[in-house]
């Protein structure tokens, strides 16, 4: 007997264009039932209700659309409330069907509690509304070590799978194993991690080489108009050549003054020299150690950014570039802004007897890269680079995702700056 | 439906030899004007981009082989395309204070800004007539986005940001000693806002004065891009001349001062995002290009309807009609679009080269074959969406007797090896039932037809990409009817935009000015293009001169145009699309 309850929801009034509204709502106690209840929320031919109490109905849904599965895995449950949220702001940009699984306890029995809902956005004030269903599904006991046999019914046929991992993914676990290998891509946020980041990294890297799927790590995504500002020192010609010709490449980054060396993640500031290092096809020669000299800071020159106040250690790297090698310095310095926040990316490169610093700053919303060349300050830009949210972070990555070779680059890099990926 | 035996055109690209550019008696326009035929004749006035000598030649032939620098060339920029901010700049703004300019060039910019798509070192430069100052202008700027934005509330943090940006200059464009100090003022900008000498000339004025303020800008130097990188290109709003004679005139104009590369003439049905999907639907999906020529479609119907009339431009509709409006530029266009093989590449070049020779395989239409295959029109007074409306004659402006035509319906054939024998339906027209831009691709029928015994007869297959209003792309197919018997109906199968993706697709002037700034001209229409597509329609224009002046009005308005265009279509066997 079936023990679903539940159905359309009514909403006292119209909700602006863009902001999305909960349409439907029931509960299910099994795949088959969540099943069942999809079929009858979507045979319904028309799932608004009457608004203003006139006996007429206001509003029609134009169509159920989807583009994807969206497969979230939020170990707490307000994990899975802020990504539902996050997600029902992309109705209109990515509409998906989304399953959000919380696995509660794995000991007792197998159950399994499922509430399905449909948000509806409105694109314009005049136009029909499009909806996109979410399942919250928290399977326990036995069920939630077996995830995949969970998500495999449920997913629409022949969209893409994309496995949303907000919190600290279970890398290297058999339940995780099974939903990468039924997945196309994997959206994390390596600056979330525990520690450094920098295993969980290499771990990243080391699934990528085992599934076929891709990688979008909103703490790479988030660095877009650093690498937009990196990027444009180099598109004036004069400069260009300097490129194939680094020597150094220092980044520095904010930690806290009670932080200890090992506490800080800094997966991103790490990015940035991974990018550098992938897109100039440099490798790897000696991987990030701690630094066993205190760093010597060039002399601040010719209006260069004031020298930041050094929380010391660091790490050390080498690159090489044909038979050119390239010194990488990853540094901490005391800042108010979050632990592991990029502050500084300075590059130096000699060509031809002549010296070429470029120096890439974050302040406030925005991002400025300055250049001297034989001391002489050559170029200043900045770019505007307002904090982006998690719905443009998730909407970027979904876009960038198989197209983007800079992502599978910069994170293969990243691992082997970090030790090599792991499997 | 029949296919029906097609004369075959005299096909003839202007500008090649043997083309009729001009009238009998009339001064060939490739030659300078002082050229008179009683005086010695000189060569022909060369543009920036004409080779002068022979090693000239050799270089430019080199050049063309040669893999041009561009900024793909700095591999960190791989991946970064839709990150990429444009370079610093002055956005010189010509027409500042006019329609166009408040419309839709400062709504597109403040747009552009607001979203963080223009550079920080990026400064408008309006140019205008009238005596001005900065904050003035600005507090027009103000009212007009209010008015126009796209994104309404405005975001105050950006607007304040985005007019301190903004600074005015009065110019009377016949005042050379005014674009003396234009340059002076750019240097200027150049230095305190670093903006690196990177100029670019947007000419948002009537279309007389284009010639004028390109050839000062010359005389100025602002045309010279600079050894560091400082690059200079002009914007040209259409019309781009009223006829094939203006065009070659004016384009030699332009080419005496820039070179054809520094050249951005906007059609902005280019820059819509249904017209650019065009691309992506043809040759990103695998399933419609092997359908998608004469063995497979009937033929093709463009439609750009409109329900306004002339609103306040009676004197310049008075100038241009319908076939100048839109025949010459954006139908043309749609068309070039439906019809282009690939490109070799998605690259500015590669992409025009094709379009443009859609227009030339148009053939030039005889005196006879315009008055069986082209159709004009008048509106007269009528009801439009339950409002009366007046005709065309009694609009402000306009001539009591006026012969401009406000509809024009066109039957043309693309004879090359895809869609010979094809034919082109295009029809534009004011006061129509419904404003409406869409492009139907009519398929044959079926060899055999199997299910006669069908209660109704299936409509062919068709492909309807509509353009605007709400833009998507429909697919009708015959499918059964639930039941015992076999009984096939027509029906849908339909994308729309707003519904996939419920977002707002960006104006077409923001994709265009974002693209001129990023030196990405494949958009925007090549010299050639404008001088072939005045070469189709300058003879229909100069046929009617000649011709008996027409029953004007002969429509309704609110109607679909004139019985004759229904006329040109069922001789055929075909009527127009209901839309």
């Amino acid at each position: 007997m079936a023990t679903s309850t539940g159905g359309p929801v009514a909403v006292a009034e119209p909700e602006a264009p863009g902001e999305p509204a909960l349409r439907w709502r029931s509960r299910a106690h099994s795949i088959e039932e969540i099943e069942q209840e999809l079929a009858r929320m979507w045979a319904q031919q028309d799932l608004t209700v009457d608004m203003d109490g006139d006996g007429v109905r206001d509003r029609h849904i134009a169509a159920r659309t989807s583009v994807m599965n969206l497969v979230v895995v939020a170990r707490r449950p307000e994990i899975g409330e802020r990504s539902a949220a996050t997600i029902q702001r992309l109705t209109g940009r990515h509409p998906s069907r989304t399953l959000i699984l919380s696995p509660a306890d794995p000991d007792g029995p197998s159950w399994l509690d499922a509430q399905i809902q449909a948000h509806c956005v409105l694109p314009r004030a005049d136009a029909p509304e499009t909806c996109a269903e979410t399942i919250y599904i928290t399977p326990g006991g036995e069920a939630g070590r077996h995830l995949d046999a969970i998500v495999a019914p449920l997913l629409i046929h022949d969209l893409p799978v994309t496995v949303w991992w907000p919190d600290e993914p279970s890398f290297g676990s058999e339940p995780a194993n099974d939903l990468f290998a039924m997945c196309d891509r994997l959206v994390v946020d390596g600056s979330s991690w525990h520690g450094d980041g920098l295993t969980q990294l290499r771990r990243l890297a080391g699934l990528a080489e085992r599934f076929p799927l891709t990688v979008s790590d909103f703490a790479l995504v988030r660095q877009s108009r650093w690498r937009e500002a990196i990027a444009s020192v180099f598109d004036i010609p004069e400069f260009l050549p300097y490129l194939r010709h680094l020597r150094r490449i220092a980044v520095t980054y904010g930690v806290r003054e009670d932080a200890s060396p090992d506490s800080t993640n800094i997966v991103k500031p790490v990015y940035h020299v991974a990018w550098l290092a992938s897109r100039l096809g440099m490798r790897v020669i000696r991987p990030l150690a701690p630094l066993s000299s205190p760093v010597r800071r060039a002399p601040a020159r010719f209006g260069a950014s004031p020298p930041l106040q050094n929380a010391g250690g660091g790490l050390g790297a080498a690159l090489r570039v044909e038979r050119t090698d390239v010194a990488v310095v990853v540094r901490p310095v005391l800042s108010e802004m979050p632990p592991g926040t990029t502050l500084r990316v300075e590059l130096l490169a000699n060509w031809r007897g002549s010296e070429l610093r470029a120096d890439v700053t974050a302040e406030q919303e925005a991002v400025h890269a300055r250049v001297w060349q034989d001391g002489v300050h050559a170029l200043e830009r900045g770019f505007n680079a307002p904090r982006r949210t998690d719905v443009d972070l998730l909407a970027e990555a979904i876009e960038a995702s198989g197209r983007n070779p800079v992502s599978a680059g910069a994170t293969r890099m990243a691992a082997e700056l970090a030790g090599g990926p792991l499997s | 439906m029949t296919e029906t035996a097609t004369p075959k055109r005299r096909r003839v690209a202007p500008g090649t030899p043997g083309a009729p550019a001009t009238k009998p008696g009339e001064p060939d326009p490739q030659v300078a004007p002082e050229t008179a035929p009683d005086k010695t004749p000189h060569p022909s006035p060369r543009t920036k981009d004409a080779p002068r000598t022979m090693r000239d030649l050799r270089l430019a032939r080199s050049t063309t082989r040669r893999k041009p620098a561009k900024p793909e060339d700095n591999p960190l920029r791989e991946g970064l395309r839709l990150e990429r901010v444009p370079d610093p700049s002055v956005l010189v703004l010509f027409g500042a204070t006019g329609d166009l300019a408040h419309r839709k060039v400062l709504p597109a910019l403040y747009q552009l800004w607001r979203t963080n798509l223009l550079p920080h070192e990026f400064v408008v430069l309006a140019i205008g007539r009238r005596g001005y100052d900065d904050e003035t202008l600005r507090a027009e700027f103000r009212a007009s986005l209010e008015k126009y934005s796209r994104v309404l509330p405005l975001d105050e943090a950006a607007w304040r940001s985005f007019a301190s940006r903004i600074r005015y200059q009065r110019c009377d464009f016949a005042d050379p000693a005014a674009f003396d100090r234009l340059a002076t003022t750019l240097e200027e900008i150049d230095r305190e806002q670093n903006s690196r000498g990177n100029h670019l000339f947007y000419l948002a004025t009537q279309p007389s004065a284009f010639a004028e303020i390109v050839a000062q800008l010359g005389r100025v130097g602002l045309d010279h891009e600079r050894h560091d990188g400082g690059w200079r290109r002009v914007v040209i709003e259409k019309p781009f001349g009223h006829d094939l004679d203006s065009a070659i005139r004016l384009n030699r104009e332009v080419g005496k001062v820039f070179r054809e590369r520094q050249v951005y003439r906007i059609d902005h049905y280019l820059g819509k995002e249904t017209v650019r999907n065009l691309l992506v639907f043809r040759f990103g999906n695998g399933i419609f290009e092997p359908i998608w020529n004469r063995r497979h479609i009937d033929h093709v119907q463009i439609t750009v309807a409109e329900t306004i009339g002339v609103e306040n431009r009676g004197a310049f509709y008075e100038e241009t009609g319908a076939s100048r409006d839109f025949l010459q530029n954006h139908l043309l266009q749609l068309m070039s679009l439906v019809a282009m093989e690939p490109p070799a590449t998605f690259e500015a070049d590669a992409l025009r080269d094709e379009k443009v020779k859609v227009i030339r395989a148009v053939g030039e239409m005889t005196p006879d074959e315009i008055r069986g295959d082209v159709v004009r029109g008048q509106y007269g007074p009528g009801w439009v969406g339950a409002k009366s409306v007046h005709g065309y004659r009694e609009e402000p402006d306009v001539d009591p007797q006026s012969e401009t035509e406000t509809y024009i319906a066109a039957r043309l054939e693309v004879d090359d090896w895809r869609w010979s024998g094809v034919p082109f339906y295009l029809r534009t027209g004011k006061r129509l039932p419904k404003r409406s831009t869409e492009i139907a691709i009519q398929f044959k029928e079926v060899p055999h037809r199997l299910f006669r015994d069908s209660a109704t007869d299936p409509d062919p297959n068709l492909l309807a990409i509509r353009i605007q209003p709400d833009e998507g792309i429909m697919l009708r197919f015959g499918a059964k009817v639930p039941g015992l018997g076999i009984d096939v109906r027509s029906v849908t199968m339909d994308f729309t935009y707003g519904s996939a993706f419920a977002v707002d697709s960006p104006d077409a002037y923001e994709t265009l000015i974002l693209d001129a700034l990023l030196g990405d001209a494949s958009l925007f229409t090549r010299a050639d293009e404008v001088e072939t597509a005045w070469g189709i329609v300058t003879p229909i224009i100069d046929s009617w001169a000649n011709d008996d002046p027409p029953g004007f009005p002969n429509y309704e308005a609110g109607s679909w145009g004139p019985d004759e265009a229904d006329k040109l279509l069922a001789r055929d066997g075909r009527k127009w699309r209901r839309i």
